[in-house]
């Protein structure tokens, strides 16, 4: 393995690995904040980056990508609200919560695919890229666009992180997370509180659906892929840390990059998971985790 | 109703669906006034409290606190079917931030509050409550001079504090929220002889600072010194009310409750 390999290797897993930050930290702050795993995270980074499309596409409206972004974001938080009142309020105080929110979520998951199909059809799109041309860094050359969709992942994700350690909003809702009943004596509107974290989370998808949408194909069944790799990377580096899923992300698009030039595209998932379980026997709170809220 | 009472329980019926917990509770303190709530373990006081906050539905009953009424009127619909999910259909009848934001504070029974928080980000989020009706740094002072070990604490996370400490933060939120009716549910409840004189003598500095109290508490002689009524919860409902003037002894409220003498 030369020098270079190694580096495009590593930048690989660079980009793969902000990508997975920004969707398993979407899962991540649902996963905490209400309890529950959100099937449809990868029909919503799906469903993010087809509105992208439908505004920014010059097959369709031609506004331009950062148009059709604030649009598709804005639209996803909304949406994301929806799903909640729609498919999570009605079962929230009912014990088995988890479980019936496992088989809504998955239908909500199934409608929209089916949707996106309706509406946009089957064929592969493309969104433009955010950055035209290439760049050369370490020796190797590179599109400035994955650059891009790397620095946009981390900013975003720092912003976050202050949003949720500073302000009163992100005060209430880690609040809410650790314990419910108390955050209710606060005043603090919990129900309110559960559907922005739910709005968040779509948001975050739909960022991640543009980004995918940019650099790779997207079609409707883009987010199924996507949705596992982001479950491995939440369980991989625990949720007892807003960071932990971001580093796991990174571990883990690393180690996609470097096993799928070592072993191939087809046996690389089947290394990933071998990891997971060695590592989850080993610290089964996860790599980062210290202890994991029971679900 | 009258004016003059600050917080009006009438007929409260509730529990953990199916089992009904408490029945009929009626209960009053007008304004500035104190009460105590006493009785044995297991009889409904804290499932009433939490009631009282909204954490748990009322099913009968109207809950009227500073001249307004907390709960929605009307008594809850049928709950027949016992399978059916009638809280997909049904709104509820109290809320608790509705209750919060009206300065009904409760601090509930062995508070364990964001065991992942530093106290400080902890103190920081109990304003939401009284949004507009305090000055938070002021209570934030307040606080402070009211447990110094709080203030020595502030930058460290809820589940390295102690039992005392936890405690002691749990009131502060409490104070933060600027509460005018403070509802303390065993406030001393597991801790050591010393730290228990120590939160009595600061739940006593509260009280004289104006706050009105609800306590709930084993130990007679300190709520003897808080409230100026007592009630007794027996086995879900409230079997005797007795004013400050004729406080019975220690000896003659287990001769109450238990109908023996226990020396």
């Amino acid at each position: 393995m030369t020098l270079e390999t190694l580096n495009l290797i590593l930048l690989g897993g660079i980009v793969l690995g902000a990508l997975y930050a920004l969707m398993a930290t979407g899962l991540a702050l649902v996963w905490t904040t209400l309890g529950i795993f959100n099937f449809a995270h990868g029909t919503f980074i799906a469903l993010g980056a087809y509105i992208a499309w439908q505004i920014a596409s010059t097959e369709a409206s031609g506004a331009g990508l950062l148009a059709g972004a604030t649009v598709s974001i804005i639209g996803m938080f909304v949406i994301g609200m929806l799903i909640y009142y729609l498919l999570i309020k009605p079962f929230e105080r009912s014990p088995d919560i988890v479980v019936k929110s496992v088989i809504t979520t998955l239908a909500g998951a199934t409608i929209l695919e089916n949707v996106i199909n309706l509406v946009w059809g089957p064929r592969n799109k493309q969104l433009s890229p955010l950055l035209g041309g290439d760049m050369s860094l370490l020796g190797i050359t590179i599109s400035r666009n994955e650059m891009a969709v790397v620095a946009l992942a981390l900013v975003i994700l720092a912003a976050l992180g202050v949003f949720l350690q500073r302000a009163p909003l992100g005060r209430a809702m880690r609040a809410v997370a650790q314990n419910r009943e108390a955050a209710q004596l606060m005043g603090i509107d919990v129900e309110r509180l559960y559907a922005i974290a739910f709005g968040l989370s779509a948001a975050l998808a739909a960022l991640a659906g543009i980004l995918i949408g940019s650099t790779r194909f997207m079609n409707p069944s883009m987010g199924s892929d996507p949705l596992m790799k982001a479950l491995i990377v939440v369980i991989f580096g625990g949720i007892a840390r807003f960071t932990g899923p971001i580093y796991a992300a990174f571990i883990v698009g690393l180690l996609e990059a470097v096993m799928t030039y070592l072993v191939g595209l087809y046996w690389s998932p089947t290394v990933l998971f071998a990891i997971m379980i060695v590592v989850l026997v080993a610290k089964p709170e996860g790599l980062f985790g210290r202890y994991r809220k029971s679900v | 109703m009258t004016d003059t009472l600050l917080l009006d329980v009438r007929g409260l019926d509730g529990g953990y669906e199916p089992l009904q917990i408490f029945r009929k509770i009626d209960l009053s303190l007008v304004q500035g006034a104190s009460v105590g709530l006493f009785g044995p373990n297991g009889h409904g006081k804290t499932t009433f409290l939490k009631t009282l906050s909204g954490i748990i539905d009322p099913w009968d009953g109207d809950i009227f606190f500073d001249g307004v009424q907390l709960n929605r009127p009307g008594a809850r619909g049928s709950r027949r079917w016992r399978n059916f999910n009638y809280d997909a259909i049904t709104r509820r009848r109290m809320d608790p931030k509705a209750v919060a934001r009206a300065g009904l504070i409760h601090v509930p029974q062995g508070n364990l509050l964001f065991p992942d928080m530093t106290v400080a980000e902890t103190l920081s989020i109990a304003p939401y409550a009284s949004r507009g009706r305090a000055n938070a740094a002021e209570t934030l002072d307040k606080v402070f001079r009211l447990f110094p070990r709080v203030h020595e604490r502030l930058s460290h996370k809820v589940r390295f504090l102690s039992g005392g400490e936890r405690q002691m933060v749990a009131i502060g939120v409490g104070l933060m929220a600027a509460p005018k009716l403070l509802i303390l549910d065993e406030p001393t409840l597991g801790l050591s002889p010393k730290l228990r004189g120590e939160l009595a003598s600061a739940i006593q500095t509260i009280r004289g600072s104006g706050v009105p109290l609800i306590v709930v508490d084993q130990d007679i002689a300190f709520l003897e010194e808080l409230i100026d009524t007592l009630y007794l919860f027996d086995h879900g409902r409230i079997s005797r009310r007795i004013e400050k003037a004729d406080m019975p002894t220690h000896e003659e409220i287990m001769k109450l409750m238990f109908g023996e003498d226990h020396h």
